[in-house]
């Protein structure tokens, strides 16, 4: 019996070539730029949104460097504004969307057994229209005025050009509406790779759970993005040419929240989706055993991408001005799939023969995280409870637990389990321990605490508190543990820098027991990702292949 | 193709009716436009690929439950091995945004490189010497 079928079509020959010959910085560059390869292309993204990450993490630094004493330190209002505006903007649309588009460009189509994804090149083309468009936004603060300072949501009408002038404003409205270009583009290029790209055998119900969500992802960046270029066109249009598109006199204040939450909150699961995914690739290897609710974690992510576009007005409660009944029970709803997909992992987990390598311990910190958050927004969900805190720090931890939570603790439990497919090198296990800890405390040292910072009455986004408003010492344990946090970036930079120097990964799965395709594949794959491949016959054609003897249950 | 137009007419059909769903209960005009055309949206997709399906007649190699690698064997199709046309086509894309700031004549020049840009990026394999072979 033949596990392998050597697929007959010449490969590229380049790749054999390459590895010897030693390439000059020159042309490295020039291969970089010019580069059509899904996982260069995914590598850009992720160090560039990893940068991006970076620096708005310096920014939140600022934010709590003048909170940590009543009066003003360091930044006037402005600055304050401009700053917490930007890091609100670079890390949901500069780093955590472009995230998701690197590590699926980097994984998807090695899950799936494609050479490359359907549009190559313009997979390098919305790679720089999401550079250059957010380098257009982020060059705001080199104007006269400073960057953007209407918060991320921009709304109508202190985003206008009358409360909110300068070449700032301009420039992140139009420098988004451009890197929303590329990300649109994406969904397009992922879309039509999953359908149309995948190996025999591999059919839609055997892929894996990060490939599905990439999918649904995808769909969702197609329903949401337009309208957000839509809202932003109308906006540059009401500043540039004096439209009167989002002026209040004629409801367009409540226009363009409207429009911007459309966007926002299917947003939010563009930003969970796929690094639910992620968690979801990680859990079964560590645990031993198979997914657990294979096609029950794909149904909740159908019925979370269904009901994401009839929630949006939950952002907007307060406004006095929409159907509570409505979007609060449709948000009370969206908490139940979610809620089967926690099931689902913990089922995975069940009984599984755990061992909590790095890459497990941060999707651990993913579940602990994301569940505090998952709970204050069903709290936010109820009208009368989300009234009073509404626009207060509680909002703020809220939407941190959310995101934090998936977004960076699975972005980390990502890195370390790829980290060998990706460059083949293993990541220190010891010091990845170290980061995971740090990272863990610093983030609920910094975030714990603003819930009852939001509860006492501490509105987001005020550079400046009075010290008989007794929010000094709460503030002082948020800014400490937001220290704690920066630092633990360190161990991560050593991290990788040493891992250069560890030795090759020879095997196709150094975990062991990994389960979908990319593990039937060198480290780091050849160009165009398979000499030859396993012939699939369920959701973990990798492991099927590394453990013959085993027998994968039928699930369907 | 089976799952694919199956999963984009559902989301379709679910969207159609939150519209319908919101209208009653009395949600306001732009919530039913959208969900409305976001159901318009995928109703599309589903429609096409449900009308391929059935011009394809018969198991794609990967709906295939017993499909075998073998059987996509032969010709992978053409992968271009690098471009640089994607940076221009962004870069003047992107100065054509930033000429609504900086001024009308930046508009004229990017737009002229856009149009560059998008003939090269379109007919950079349609030269008769690079349409057989891989590189």
């Amino acid at each position: 019996m033949t596990t392998f079928a050597e697929p007959t079509a010449a490969l590229s020959s380049s790749y054999a070539a390459g590895k010897t010959r030693k390439e000059s910085k020159g042309r490295l560059f020039v291969k970089w730029v010019t580069s059509t390869d899904h996982k260069t292309i995914g590598y850009m993204y992720l160090i560039t949104s990893f940068t991006w990450f970076i620096i708005a993490g310096i920014l939140a630094l600022a934010l709590r460097s003048e909170l940590a004493a009543p009066g003003l330190q360091f930044f006037s209002m402005e600055q304050y504004n401009q700053i917490f505006t930007m890091h609100g903007t670079i890390m949901l649309l500069m780093f955590a969307t472009p995230l998701f588009v690197g590590f699926a460009n980097v994984i998807m189509p090695l899950q799936i057994g494609a050479a490359d994804v359907a549009f190559p090149r313009l997979n390098m083309f919305s790679y720089w229209m999401y550079l250059f468009g957010g380098l257009m936004a982020f060059a705001g603060f080199l104007s006269p005025g400073g960057a953007a300072s209407f918060g991320w949501t921009a709304y109508a009408p202190l985003s206008n050009s009358q409360y909110s002038p300068g070449v700032g404003g301009d420039l992140w409205i139009i420098g988004l509406a451009l890197s929303g270009i590329g990300t649109i583009l994406s969904g397009v290029n992922f879309i039509t790779t999953i359908f149309t790209m995948r190996a025999p055998g591999m059919t839609m119900f055997r892929m894996s759970i990060f490939t599905w969500n990439a999918l649904l992802t995808s769909i969702l960046v197609l329903l949401a993005f337009p309208p957000l270029a839509a809202a932003f066109l109308g906006l540059e249009s009401d500043r540039l040419f004096g439209s009167h598109l989002f002026d209040p006199a004629n409801g367009g204040a409540m226009l363009w929240q409207h429009l911007f939450w459309f966007f926002g909150h299917p947003e939010v699961y563009i930003l969970a989706l796929p690094f639910f995914g992620i968690a979801t690739e990680i859990l079964p290897v560590f645990s031993r055993k198979p997914v657990f609710g294979y096609k029950g974690l794909i149904a909740a992510t159908i019925a979370i991408s269904a009901l994401s576009v009839a929630v949006w007005a939950h952002h907007m409660f307060a406004s006095g001005q929409v159907l509570l009944p409505f979007f609060s029970f449709m948000t009370f709803l969206i908490g139940v799939p979610t809620g089967v997909k926690f099931f689902n992992w913990i089922g995975t987990m069940w009984r599984g023969a755990l061992t909590f390598e790095t890459p497990m311990l941060f999707i651990v910190g993913f579940l602990i995280t994301f569940l505090f958050g998952g709970l204050t927004g069903i709290i936010l969900a109820s009208p009368p409870m989300d009234f009073a805190v509404s626009a207060s720090y509680f909002v703020v931890a809220h939407f941190h637990y959310v995101l934090f939570g998936t977004v960076v603790f699975a972005m980390f439990g990502g890195f370390y389990f790829w980290w060998p497919k990706m460059t083949g090198h293993m990541l220190n296990d010891r010091l990845g321990k170290i980061h995971f800890w740090t990272l863990f405390f610093g983030f609920h040292l910094t975030f714990l605490i603003q819930h009852w910072l939001g509860i006492k009455g501490f509105p987001r986004r005020y550079a400046d508190y009075l010290p008989t408003d007794g929010f000094t010492w709460m503030n002082q344990v948020s800014t400490v543990g937001s220290v704690l946090l920066a630092l633990s970036m360190l161990p991560f930079f050593v991290n990788v820098w040493i891992s250069r120097n560890s030795p090759k990964v020879t095997v196709d799965d150094p975990w062991g027991y990994g389960a979908s395709l990319e593990w039937a594949t060198s480290c780091p794959p050849p160009r165009h990702n398979f000499l030859s491949m396993p012939r699939i016959r369920s959701e973990r054609p990798a492991f099927d292949l590394h453990h013959p003897n085993v027998h994968t249950e039928k699930l369907h | 193709m089976k799952a694919g137009w199956r999963l984009f007419s559902g989301l379709s059909v679910f969207y159609f009716l939150v519209t319908i769903i919101y209208w009653q209960v009395g949600g306001e005009a732009l919530g039913i436009t959208a969900i409305m055309l976001s159901g318009g949206l995928a109703g599309l997709i589903g429609f096409y690929l449900w009308f391929i399906s059935k011009r394809t007649n018969g198991v794609l190699p990967e709906d295939n439950e017993e499909g075998e690698i073998a059987d996509a064997a032969g010709e992978l199709g053409f992968y271009s091995p690098h471009s640089w046309w994607p940076l221009p086509l962004a870069l003047s894309a992107c100065a054509a945004g930033m000429g609504l700031l900086i001024g009308w004549w930046l508009t004229l020049i990017a737009v002229g490189g856009l149009m560059i840009s998008v003939v090269g990026f379109v007919l950079e394999y349609e030269k008769p010497s690079a349409v057989s072979g891989h590189h």
